[in-house]
């Protein structure tokens, strides 16, 4: 790769807002129902039904809109963008051309190692979704279950200059709207998706000849289909060949892109005002209630969690990825638990459970009451460390609370001198031989006599108190 | 309640009358052809008695919706296609004890100002059977001009009720756009269209309206509001170009000023600087919206589809280019040519902008004058396939009623008698949400013109 | 040069017109064209292009869901069908 050349990527997110219904018509928006369910005349595009605009999905769309500092429309109108496919039951989809909920931001996004960068925002409009087509031997089966999902459409400027600056940029972007709680951002399940644009030059010549790429199922995807392309590009670049401006599809059971089949007349959307609906006009209550949606972005979250609570980069990393995470933690850390403990079991015995279970905690019974109590048996000493990873699990598969469960297992720590007192004479007039070595001046084997007194007592004796009793017995 | 609900009420509610009505219905449409399909259900009329327009027969545009009923909007490619669900308006009409009865003959998709451009059947002047009826809501005021019906429903997009009642003799009313919901009403251009009224009688007309007028859940761009009328004293009559009528419509025109002069009006003659850009606006912008509200139509879902083909997009274009007749494809590709990128500034972009431009001098007008008398079309009912009324003069005649549908304005056109054997009439075009000055008006003029049925109409009042 | 435009237009508008069609509509289109350019002589540049045809509040509907009641009668409404999905020859 020439290191000279300059790199210009700009990304096309679309999300799937969550809405209850679609985003012209009342039928459910429910992913994953038999086929052809979820229609009706409207998103069916049946003669003399018209668009009815569903209020969530503005909301949504302008609070996203917000939330990458954009420029925030007073008047929002559709349009219709025309051209003919079968996914498309108006053969034009209603869209926003002249007047999007929001105009010209920027976000700030941490690259890593590559340091943070501003990366601008050119546009975000909302827009209609279109049916799914599976292609089987010699035809196509429609389902317009998804045709009328309400889409909110990101466009960035070509501000990205690498793959892995659009992998992270997408998984900082996945995290922001699921903080703003208006999509789940999955791409492997098509929730989100992402169509990037790449061109490379000569420093200080601007922009080259633009190549997009469709296609890419995750943020890694988006990654490696960029990064062939700046390879093959910077390729063709330096030995004098021609970037053609094409459209390509990234393979990836072949790991490389492809240049899509062509069509015979090039696209011309003609978009025109979409004149059944009228525009729609923001006022100021309707501002103050996006106003109050608004949440503490990923970033500034993860940074706060570094200098407030005093984390260590990778736990501050790990919790800010999910806000169910972030949530929990800071609602523990509020109930009187220390921040660095509690992120502690988060990112390693929490962490560990979900991965386990290929879970996300906001799927799990662990809440801030139950996570709290947890610690404070722990603090309390009323079980031991050991004890309280088992009570986690537990937690996990029982949906129940700490107490209950230790309560049920009976693993509160024995730590009543009399009861304790029994189990250590227990252990020392069963081993006369050990306490006659340590009398013999072998102080080392009262160790293992003290495993005994855990074993004994199933890991529940109060280690201090039994220490201090056995000492008590044994001179 | 109108008397002439009573009327059909009380013919209809006993059951032999209501046998011989339908037989009746059946000979005279034989010779007209106004419907496509005709069925009187079965009702409970101890109920419909009550109601504001219990037992009334309505006939309804074969583009509006009624669920269970052929939708084909006069064209091959929606032939036998059953709409799934009931249009808004027409809902509240049943609801208010209306009866449809069947679904008239129209120009395809709306398209046409004859009737001539129906896919599925021939429509008459009921006045004379070898003239056109109008288009392009011809079955609705054939059927209410033969008598068959006393209300029918149609669509106005560029005068497409109005000009049909005009050639038939009976009113024919464009309300404010958005006043009655559109939902259920098969688009064509949906910037400009709005569902209108024929009838026989102005109180009916009016009593219809009313039930009509609503804002609907399912049209995001209907509204309610009062409608209201201010009292007129003075009326603007466009001055024109004694050349562009035809000489019973300019005869027509000058009476229906008398007329009112007489009942103690001011008329004033006024000139629309605006007018000759009326018909290049309303084509460019009623086809570019007609471009993308006809793209649905591709035989995929529901409609003729076109059997095997090597790939969708052929399918899609084998379904249309066999389902569209000429007009239809004519105007489908001139507006996709309007919204052409290089093409769209000037031809688009600049008719909305001239759209406002016509829509500010027809304000200003409609500030000094609470009403505007205009004529409908320059001619009379023309014959069937008139070559001195091909397809381009037809459109270039749709120049005074157009102009109410660029300014969103509500407008009526109100019978002036019979002249050399064919109805005449004038229209009344009034500020957005006028409509009460509109019926005052022609109420008046009822008393000095009430309507007229041609020979062989059905006579409701004789039915025993 | 003409024709060339409507053929482009033909294609984008999804309609394959026939020879016949061909010089039918086209010599009607430009009849149109022409007419439409009349408009040129109109001064309107400061003026703002009319969307609507009339200008109301806003309109929006609740974000609830209202199933369609009669979903069956939509599939039997296409030419074809597989199971519940509809059915075209294919895409590729
Ligand atoms: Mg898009
Ligand atoms: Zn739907």
């Amino acid at each position: 790769m020439n290191s000279s050349l300059k790199i210009f990527i700009g990304l096309e997110i679309h999300i799937h807002l969550k809405t209850e219904s679609k985003m012209f018509c009342p039928c459910s928006a429910h992913y994953g129902d038999e086929p052809n369910t979820n229609i009706c005349p409207i998103c069916l595009g049946y003669p003399g039904t018209l668009p009815l605009l569903n209020e969530r999905a503005i909301e949504h769309g302008y609070l996203v809109a917000r939330a990458l500092g954009c420029r925030l429309s007073n008047r929002i109108s559709f349009a219709r963008k025309n051209y003919f496919y079968p996914d498309m039951p108006k053969n034009y989809q209603i869209s926003q051309h002249n007047h999007p909920v929001g105009i010209g931001g920027t976000i700030e996004v941490d690259f890593n190692d590559l340091g943070a960068k501003r990366i601008r925002i050119h546009n975000v409009h909302l827009e209609e979704d279109a049916g799914k087509m599976i292609h089987a031997n010699d035809a196509t089966l429609l389902d317009y279950n998804r045709a009328g999902y309400p889409l909110l459409e990101i466009v960035t400027e070509p501000d990205l200059s690498r793959g892995e600056e659009a992998e992270l940029f997408l998984r900082d972007f996945q995290r922001l709207v699921r903080y703003l709680k208006v999509s789940d951002g999955n791409m492997e399940e098509g929730s989100m998706k992402c169509d990037a644009n790449i061109s490379i030059n000569l420093p200080g010549r601007g922009l080259g000849t633009k190549v997009e790429l469709k296609n890419m199922n995750s943020p890694r995807f988006v990654r490696l289909a960029l990064g062939y392309e700046i390879e093959r590009q910077s390729k063709l670049f330096n030995s004098g060949g021609e970037i053609v401006q094409e459209t390509r599809l990234w393979n990836e059971n072949r790991d490389i892109t492809l240049p899509m089949r062509r069509k015979e007349t090039p696209d011309d959307y003609r978009y025109f005002p979409e004149p059944d609906m009228p525009s729609f006009v923001s006022n100021a209550a309707f501002l103050k209630r996006i106003e109050n949606q608004l949440v503490e972005l990923p970033l500034a979250k993860k940074r706060r969690l570094q200098s407030e609570y005093d984390l260590k980069v990778e736990q501050a990393e790990f919790i800010h990825n999910d806000i169910a995470m972030v949530t929990l933690f800071e609602d523990t850390v509020k109930s009187g638990a220390s921040a660095r403990n509690v992120a502690a079991w988060l990112s390693s015995d929490v962490r560990k459970l979900l991965n386990r279970d290929k879970r996300t905690l906001a799927d799990t019974p662990l809440n801030a009451s139950r996570f709290s109590s947890l610690l404070t048996l722990v603090d309390q000493g009323r079980i031991s460390g050991k004890i309280a990873k088992n009570v986690l699990k537990d937690i996990f598969s029982e949906d129940a609370d700490p107490e209950s469960i230790v309560e049920k297992k009976g693993w509160f720590q024995i730590s009543d001198p009399n009861e304790l007192g029994k189990i250590v004479d227990q252990v020392v007039s069963q081993n006369p031989d050990v306490i006659e070595i340590i009398s013999g001046g072998d102080s080392k084997q009262k160790s293992w006599l003290m495993g005994e007194i855990m074993r004994v007592s199933n890991g529940k004796a109060a280690p201090e108190l039994a220490k201090k009793i056995l000492d008590e017995r044994i001179g | 309640m109108p008397p002439v609900k009573q009327l059909w009420f009380s013919a209809l509610n006993k059951p032999h009358v209501r046998d011989k009505y339908v037989q009746r219905v059946r000979e005279i449409d034989k010779k007209i052809g106004s419907f496509l399909s005709f069925k009187l259900e079965e009702q409970d009329w101890t109920a419909l008695g009550r109601k504001p327009l219990g037992g009334v027969p309505v006939a309804v545009k074969d583009n509006i919706a009624v669920r269970g009923r052929k939708l084909t909007c006069g064209s091959r490619i929606l032939e036998n296609f059953v709409a799934p669900y009931t249009a808004t308006a027409i809902r509240r009409l049943e609801n208010a004890g209306a009866l449809v009865v069947g679904k008239t003959n129209m120009d395809e998709f709306g398209m046409g100002s004859s009737n001539e451009h129906s896919a599925l059947g021939r429509t008459s002047n009921p006045w004379d059977l070898q003239r056109v009826p109008g288009g392009s809501s011809g079955g609705s005021a054939a059927a209410v001009a033969a008598g068959l019906v006393p209300l029918a429903v149609g669509s106005d997009t560029g005068g497409s009720v109005r000009q049909p009642a005009n050639f038939c003799g009976i009113y024919g009313f464009k309300p404010t756009y958005g006043s009655i919901s559109r939902y259920g009403l098969t688009a064509y251009a949906s910037s400009l269209e709005v569902i209108g009224l024929f009838a026989v009688d102005i109180r009916l007309l009016e009593t219809a309206f009313e039930t009509m007028h609503a804002e609907d859940e399912f049209d995001q761009s209907s509204f309610s509001t009062n409608i209201s009328g201010s009292e007129v004293k003075k009326i603007a009559m466009l001055d024109i170009d004694p050349g562009m009528l035809e000489t019973p419509v300019a005869e027509a025109y000058t009476q229906a000023a008398q007329i009112l002069r007489e009942r103690g009006y001011v008329v004033e003659k006024v000139n629309l600087v605006t007018l000759k850009f009326v018909i290049p606006s309303y084509y460019t912008i009623a086809n570019a919206e007609a471009s993308a509200n006809l793209a649905r139509f591709d035989g995929i879902r529901y409609g003729s589809g076109s059997g095997y083909s090597q790939n969708p997009i052929n399918l899609i274009k084998e379904a249309r280019s066999r389902g569209f007749g000429d007009e239809v494809k004519l105007r489908i590709l001139l507006g996709t040519y309007v919204l052409r990128s290089g093409f769209k500034d000037q031809y688009y972009i600049k008719a909305q902008r001239v759209r406002t431009l016509i829509r500010k001098e027809l304000g200003v007008l409609l500030r000094n004058y609470p009403l505007l008398l205009m004529p409908v079309f320059p001619t009379q009912a023309f014959l069937r396939a008139d070559s001195e009324m091909d397809n381009y003069k037809q459109r270039l005649s749709d120049i005074f009623t157009c102009l109410a549908n660029l300014a969103g304005l509500p407008a009526l056109s109100v019978p002036i008698g019979i002249n050399r054997g064919l109805p005449t009439g004038v229209q009344f075009v009034a500020p957005a949400f006028g409509e009460k000055s509109l019926f005052d008006i022609a109420r008046g003029f009822s008393e000095v013109f009430p309507v007229q049925f041609p020979p062989g109409a059905l006579e409701i009042e004789r039915m025993r | 040069m003409e024709q060339d435009e409507w053929a482009v237009t033909a294609e984008l508008a999804a309609l394959k017109l026939s020879e016949g069609e061909k010089k039918r509509l086209v010599k009607q289109a430009e009849q149109m064209r022409k007419l439409y350019l009349s408009m040129s002589s109109a001064v309107v540049d400061n003026l703002e292009p009319t969307t609507h045809a009339s200008v109301v509040k806003n309109r929006v509907r609740k974000d609830e869901v209202k199933p369609f009641k009669d979903v069956d009668t939509l599939l039997d409404a296409s030419n074809e069908l597989d199971d519940r999905f509809f059915l075209i020859p294919n895409v590729l």
